[in-house]
Formats: structure tokens, sequence, C-alpha cells
């Protein structure tokens, strides 16, 4: 079997889940056994065009990214949204529903309506294309990938957790979070991440997404238990789970 | 309590390799297997009992074991199983990729078996209902009746498939037709063009069929769906819980009764079941469907 | 063997057993407390409450290897454990060990499991620090009361001293540093007594209304109870409940490929009956679909189920569960009360 043909791309974002894939070291070289990249801006200097599984980083905010992701797709098999921002959109949602002149005036200020700043509400690359597979998180876990790409190439559907991150929360013993008086997405958001923010000092910020069947009414009342208020828990979804046409966002 | 003294314990989760001998697509979605242990140390099983299968990095999954131990040679001893397989998880989907000499990993045989030796059985009637894959365990139920032929009264059994294209062993329901007191009905849900047989559920079948109640005992192997519909059949027949037996299908992890996966309220279907009397489990929450 | 010593007697014993295999020790962690390996006397917390995680996690760890694998299909078990000490078991989670070995120790037997606990040394300590949620003595666990199996148990005095027994060969060896120790007097032993007599009694923040002997009978009658569904109704279904339960072992075990698929790892990992996909088979059915069956099913098993089997109720009182549950469900007291309140 010959190696499949890998290509990273890079939307919107800060690139932060590629140099994961960077930072795998070993089992970075143990996965360069099994494919073959063809196309890495990040760390590669001459690229091709031709690959068999496309791995997208970023969300999309300009009309030409869209186009190009369009034609990304075309030419992939396999295509895998990688990190959050590819998979929900991520942080660049909170300007979504914001005034978009105001948001950019405030930003760049007196270059606000410079041609090469023009940008679109942000989407997620499955807002605007077909996503086969995703590796969640802010940034994602390079574990993960490894074990999509090994799911992949050994014909097994990619596992997805399908608990949300109190689990491996507690299978790391940490104290809840919301014992210290936090309000965490811990209960709404998918696991897989090893419990990274509770287990590090913070809350869960609910990079990953909503869980299946996520009890965000439930969520909702429980607020009060901890002299928290619903418009607590609202914010902090804002900064992740921002509503979403598809994927695993909170639906519109 | 005290813990019994240590000793070294037999991994009863280490699978023992095995090959695969024989494979032949039966349908689009079934594939028919033959595998053989690789080392002595296993069992045949009897009818209704299931193995674990492992292809290695890939998993583990509870498979019915077709053959019967009265064939030796053919699929029934100690070294061979037959058994028929249905794309439905990552185990399966990877199974239908193996090609004769593979190596895969067998653990078991585990469960509850049909009572085809017991007094359950022997000197009565048996009306055997299959419906789609539950065919497959029932079919080393079957090889089991007839080649002890003699140890039972008449020998009725009923196939329900979806199609003529999902039919199973084509040629083995014909020899069993052959089989002296023996009558094998078939139905499908839907026909087609070229299919001149029964069509309809399975329960359209047992009208056509004589059933002393006092003499039957029934077997039943297939979906939910199907337990429910032939249970209320069977029950006009007056043909008593105590001698109405099924097979229920759970999602079968560790097969050893302690991972809880395939837990029915207190039972573990691994080793209480897969195959119980449906007097046994007629008032169990959450067993049929 | 039955000793009388200080507290710096007992520090100088931990001390000891610190330069032999591994001591696993209740030590604080952020405010709580958990069983980890104790590097030094000085982090060993006897005073704790409860432990975040019960120390089952030493016979069955959150991750374990089952078998190594080839992918040419050769199989090699993993089965392995070396010598180790648990110090400070609390007696309801000494209680809960013992259910598990007989469930492990049940044919077929784990060898895995069992491996693990032949090789552990259990030193039982009695309760001197109630915890907000302990209801273990309205279910007769709050001391090691019957037949139950450890090796050596330790008990603080009110004057600070405490009570060390051993039980077992294993626990006499154990103590053999103890060995030029008084042994207990009449005194130290009645004192112990009257620390039995109070943990008994004030391990109960929450009041069970009934004998826990009755829990399996209010259950038969209670499967179509409207409290499934109103508790249900708030569950996260993250399990929390399950992790933290001492009596709970339900496992998931999967294969785990190496970075060059040549081989890997069939590893299990703690599951529960909680989780949305628990029951769900190979072709997309699920068993327990609803939150409120899920739930249900919890509170049978821990009540009915396990008591069917082995003849113990799989509560033991810790309280883990009230205080693990974001939303405030778990609490197994309210439920049987108000089963016990709704059946005339």
């Amino acid at each position: 079997m010959s190696k499949p043909r890998i290509g990273i791309f890079d939307f919107a974002c800060c690139e932060g889940c590629q140099l994961q894939i960077v930072n795998l070291e070993e089992d970075l070289l143990g996965l360069l056994g099994l494919v073959e990249p063809v196309v890495w801006r990040e760390a590669m200097a001459e690229t091709s065009d031709a690959f068999d599984i496309a791995i997208v980083e970023g969300s999309v905010v300009r009309e030409e990214d869209a186009a190009r992701l369009r034609e990304i797709r075309e030419q992939a098999r396999v295509l895998i949204a990688l990190g959050a921002c590819a998979t929900l959109g991520g942080v660049n949602k909170i300007r979504n529903p914001m005034d978009h002149g105001e948001v950019t005036r405030a930003v760049y200020g007196t270059h606000a309506d410079d041609p090469h700043l023009a940008a679109g509400p942000a989407r997620s690359v499955a807002e605007v294309v077909k996503v086969d597979y995703r590796v969640e998180g802010c940034p994602i876990d390079g574990s993960e990938l490894v074990r999509l790409v090994q799911d992949l190439l050994t014909g097994r559907t990619p596992r997805v957790p399908h608990h949300p991150v109190c689990v491996e929360c507690k299978l790391r013993e940490n104290v809840c979070r919301y014992e210290l008086g936090e309000v965490c997405l811990g209960p709404l958001t998918r696991a897989g991440c090893g419990a990274r923010c509770p287990s590090n000092g913070f809350w869960c910020f609910g990079c990953r997404g909503l869980v299946d069947d996520a009890n965000i009414e439930a969520a909702r009342t429980v607020m009060a238990q901890y002299g928290k208020s619903e418009a607590d828990l609202e914010d902090l979804l804002r900064l992740f789970n921002q509503e979403s046409e598809v994927g695993h966002g909170r639906h519109a | 309590m005290t813990l019994a003294a240590p000793e070294p314990l037999a991994d009863v989760y280490l699978p023992r390799p095995a090959r695969v001998e024989e494979v032949t697509p039966l349908t689009d979605a079934e594939i028919f297997f033959r595998l053989r242990a690789e080392e002595p140390g296993m069992v045949h099983g009897l009818p209704g009992q299931f193995l674990e299968v492992t292809v290695p990095g890939i998993g583990e999954a509870p498979i019915s074991i077709s053959s019967s131990v009265t064939r030796r040679g053919h699929g029934g001893d100690d070294w061979t199983w037959e058994m028929v397989v249905r794309r439905a998880g990552n185990v399966t989907a990877a199974m239908h990729r193996l090609a004769p000499g593979d190596r895969i990993g067998l653990r078991g045989p585990f469960g509850t078996h049909f009572p085809v030796d017991s007094r359950e059985t022997r000197g009565r009637d048996l009306l055997l209902i299959a419906g789609g894959l539950g065919l497959v365990p029932l079919r080393s139920a079957i090889q089991y009746v007839l080649d002890r032929r003699r140890d039972y009264g008449r020998v009725t059994i009923l196939v329900g498939t979806r199609s003529p294209a999902d039919r199973l062993f084509i040629g083995e329901l014909a020899e069993w037709a052959e089989a002296p007191g023996v009558r094998v009905l078939e139905t499908v849900d839907t026909a087609s063009p070229d299919w001149d047989g029964h069509v309809g559920v399975i329960t359209t079948l047992l009208p056509r069929v004589e059933v002393d109640n006092a003499r039957t005992t029934a077997i039943l192997c297939g979906p939910p769906i199907m337990y429910k519909f032939v249970l209320l059949e069977l029950h006009k027949l007056g043909l008593p819980d105590a001698r109405i037996w099924m097979s229920l299908e759970r999602h079968m992890k560790c097969a050893v009764g302690k991972c809880g996966h395939c837990q029915i309220n207190g039972r573990y279907a691994c080793q209480d079941g897969p195959v119980y009397r449906y007097l046994d489990i007629a008032r169990t929450p959450e067993a049929i469907g | 063997m039955i000793k009388h010593i200080s507290e710096p007697e007992l520090r100088a014993w931990v001390d000891s057993l610190l330069e032999g295999p591994p001591v696993y020790a209740p030590q604080a962690r952020q405010g709580r407390f958990a069983f980890d390996r104790l590097r030094r006397s000085a982090d060993l917390r006897l005073d704790y409450d409860v432990t975040i995680l019960p120390p089952k996690k030493y016979f069955l760890p959150q991750q374990e290897t089952l078998v190594r694998f080839t992918r040419e299909g050769g199989f090699e078990s993993a089965v392995e454990a070396e010598p180790f000490v648990l110090f400070g078991i609390h007696p309801y989670d000494l209680v809960a060990i013992n259910q598990l070995d007989a469930i492990f120790a049940r044919a077929p037997g784990d060898a895995h499991y069992l491996t693990r606990r032949h090789a552990a040394t259990l030193v039982v300590l009695d309760v001197e620090t109630v915890s907000e949620h302990h209801f273990a003595g309205g279910l007769g666990q709050a001391t090691v009361d019957g037949n139950r199996d450890f090796d050596a148990m330790l008990t603080r005095l009110p004057d600070g001293s405490y009570v060390a027994e051993a039980r077992t060969e294993k626990g006499r060896t154990l103590m053999d540093g103890l060995a030029d120790a008084p042994d207990a007097g009449p005194e130290s032993l009645a004192a112990r007594e009257e620390v039995w007599i109070r943990n008994r009694k004030a391990l109960r923040k929450h009041r069970l209304t009934m004998a826990p002997e009755r829990i399996p009978e209010l259950l038969a009658d209670a499967h179509d109870h409207p409290i499934w569904e109103e508790k249900g109704a708030l569950c996260y279904s993250c399990g929390a409940c399950t992790l933290v339960c001492p009596t709970c072992y339900c496992f998931d075990v999967r294969d785990e490929w190496n970075p060059g698929l040549a081989d890997g790892e069939r590893v299990r990992t703690w599951d529960g009956c909680m989780f949305t996909q628990f029951a769900a088979v190979a072709g997309g059915h699920n068993f327990r679909k609803s939150r409120a069956a899920r739930y249900r099913h919890r509170y049978f098993r821990k009540g009915k189920y396990v008591w069917d089997m082995i003849g113990e109720i799989a509560c033991v009182g810790c309280g883990r569960c009230i205080g693990a549950c974001t939303a405030n469900i778990a609490n197994p007291v309210e439920v049987y009360n108000r089963l016990q309140e709704d059946t005339p």
C-alpha cells in the first residue's frame, strides 16, 4: 500500500494546532512512517497539489478563503478539521453577533477600511464544506490526531468520546471547579483532552464543543445552586460555543 | 470472606491464536467463515454459545457459533468453528477484509446454550424459529438436532428473511427439509420477481404448522421485534413460557460477567445468557426491546 | 498482635516502611485528599475525611494493559504486579474492596485484578474526621464488622495515640518494626471500642430511614417510580457518581496501536452505566437511551443487582457521589428514603 499523501492547510487561526503536530516529535516520526506530507507550509519548503487527506486548520472569514477551501475539498478523499477554529469557528466567532464595523474600528483603528482587512462573519470549516473527521480542541492534542490517522489507516471508525470532560477530570482526581466557586463547562463539553485545563488550574472553556446530548437545560438550573446565573453560563459558552449552522457547536 | 490463596491464574482476556480457513460471501452483507485454532485447549461449544473474535488492533466482538459439535471434522470439533458475520461495527468490518490464512484471536466459547441435549427437548416436538441473522446460531442447533434425529419428535423450522437476496444457507435449508419428520417453512418480508415462495412476516407461517402445545418446545432466534410478535402467537397456540427459549443480543464485551455492558437488569447476558428460557425473563424490564 | 503506639512512633514506623515496597496513602490535594505514593511520613494525612477517588484504583487502575498484540496475531498476557502497601483505608472503602474481591474472583476470575490484589498489604484506618457526606453508619459500614479481608488496622485514640492490630501474616510482617512497642492493654482496647461506637453514630450525615436490607425490596417495586425521571432530567451523563464510587467496576476495553502500527496493546479503562453509549450495541440500538433509564439503572445496580449477586448492598456510605455530582442529584439516601416514603 502506498503511503497516503497528506496536505495541511491553514485559514484564520493562530496556527497553534499545526505547532502541536510539530511538537509530536517522536510520534511525528512514527506518523511520517505511515503517511507522506506533500503540502505543509509551516514545516515544508516544497509542496505539491496531489494529496489524499486534507487537514484543515482555522475558520473561514473571507469569500476567497471559502473558495480555496472548496477546492481543497474537491481534491481530498478525506478532510479533517483540525482544532477549534476549524471545528467550531473558534474564538473568531465571538465577533459574529457584534456590529462588524465597530469591531474592525476597535481593532484596526484608522486602518479599519484597508481592503486586505475586509472580512465577513467567521465560519467553521463544516459550515463551508463537508467535514469527514474532527480533531477538537484549542489547541488540539497531537496524540488525538495520531490516533485518528492510525484509525483511518487500519480501517477503524475513529473514536469520538461520547462523554463530557468531567470524566477525565475525575479520573485525574482533580477537585471540581464548581467546588472552587467557578463556572466550568466540563459537564457540557466533549472529552478527549484529558481535562487539561481543570488539571492546570483553570475551568473548562468548552473548546472541544458540546458533547452529544449536552444537558444545557440542566446547566441553567444548576447555576443557581452555586450562586451563579444563566448569564454566567452564557458568557462562558460565547467563547467557543457560538451558534453554528452545522457541526458540534450549538445549533441555531 | 477470604480471598483464595494466590496461584497462577489463567488470563481470561488473552485471545488464543487462530487462522482463517475459509471465507465465503453468502449475501452482499454476510460472510461465512471457518476458523481453525492454532493450539489445543479450546472446546467447540454448544448451539447458542459465542466466541469473542479479535482482529488485532481493531478490537474484539462477540460472534455466534454456527457449527455443531456433532459434526467433527466439519467445523464442529475443538479446533474449528463456522460463523457468519454481518458487517455492523469495526471488528465485523475488519473481519470482512480477512482472507484465508490471516491470523486472528479467539476467546470462549461463552454463554448459555439452547437446550438441545436436555429433557427440555429430548423426545419432544421442536419448533425452531429464525428471523434474519438469527438463523446463524440456530443453524448450530438445527445441525445438532438433525445429527441426533431420533432423540426428538417432529421438527418444524420456520425461517423469515427480509428479502430473497438476504437468504442464508439456501442449500442447507433444502437438505434439512429432506430429513425425516422435518418441515422447513420459509417466508420473506418483501418478495422479488423471481420469488415464488411465501411472503409475509414470520408470524404468518405459524397458522400453517401443526403445534401440539403439550409436546412442543420452541426455540427462537431473531431480532427483538420478532420476539414480540412471535410470543403473542405462541401464547395463542397455548405454549407455556417455560417451553420457549430465546437468544438475546446485548453489547457483550468482556464475556466473563465483569465489564457491565451486557447487563439486563441484574443479569449479565454474556454469562446468564445469551440464551434464556422465556419464563425467566418474561417479567424482566429491558429484556426484550 | 495488637500494639499501642504514640504518634511519633507511628511516623517512625511509616518512615521505615518507605524503605520497602511502595506505600500508597492519603495525602492532601487542593484542600481535599487523595491516595498517592507516599514519599515521606510527614505527608501522611491520617486525619483525612474522604479521598476524591476511592482506593479501588490500585486494583482496577483508571487505565491498564490487558494484552499485548502484534499485527500478525501474536498475543501476550500483561498480568503483572509488584508488592505494595495500601495504607489508611477507611472501613467503608475496605468493604468496597472486599466486594470487588468477590466480584473479580467469581468464576471466571480476573487475573489482572486478583494478581494486584494479592500483591497488596491492606492497612485499615478508623475514621478520625467525619466528612460532610459520610453515611456509612446507616449501612453498618462505619467500622470493620464481620468477616472482612485485610491485613492490619490502625485506630487513633482520643489521646492522640494509636492502636495497631495485625490480622494476617502479611500484617504481622508489616508490623515487624513495632515489635518493641508495648502490647495494647485493656484500657487502650476499651478506648478503641469507644471510637467504634462513636463512629457508628457519627458517620450518619444523611439519615437512611430504613434498614439497608430493605433497599433491594424497595427497588423491586420501584421500576416505574417518578423519581427516576425527576432526578434524571438534571443528569449531565458525566458519570462522576460512578467514577468516584468505590463499588463501581464497569470497564471498557479497546485496542491501541503503537505509532508504527506493527503492534499495540489492548487497554482496559473505567467505564460507567451513566454514559450515553454504555448500553449501545454495534448495530446502533441503545438499550438505555434516556437519562432516566440510565439513572435508574445505577440505583438498581447499587441497591439490588449486586445484592442478588453477592448478598451485599453495593453502597458503603462513603458519600463521594453526593459531593461529586455537579447537578446535586446523586444522593442515594435521598433516593432510597423517597422510595420508602412512597411505598405503602
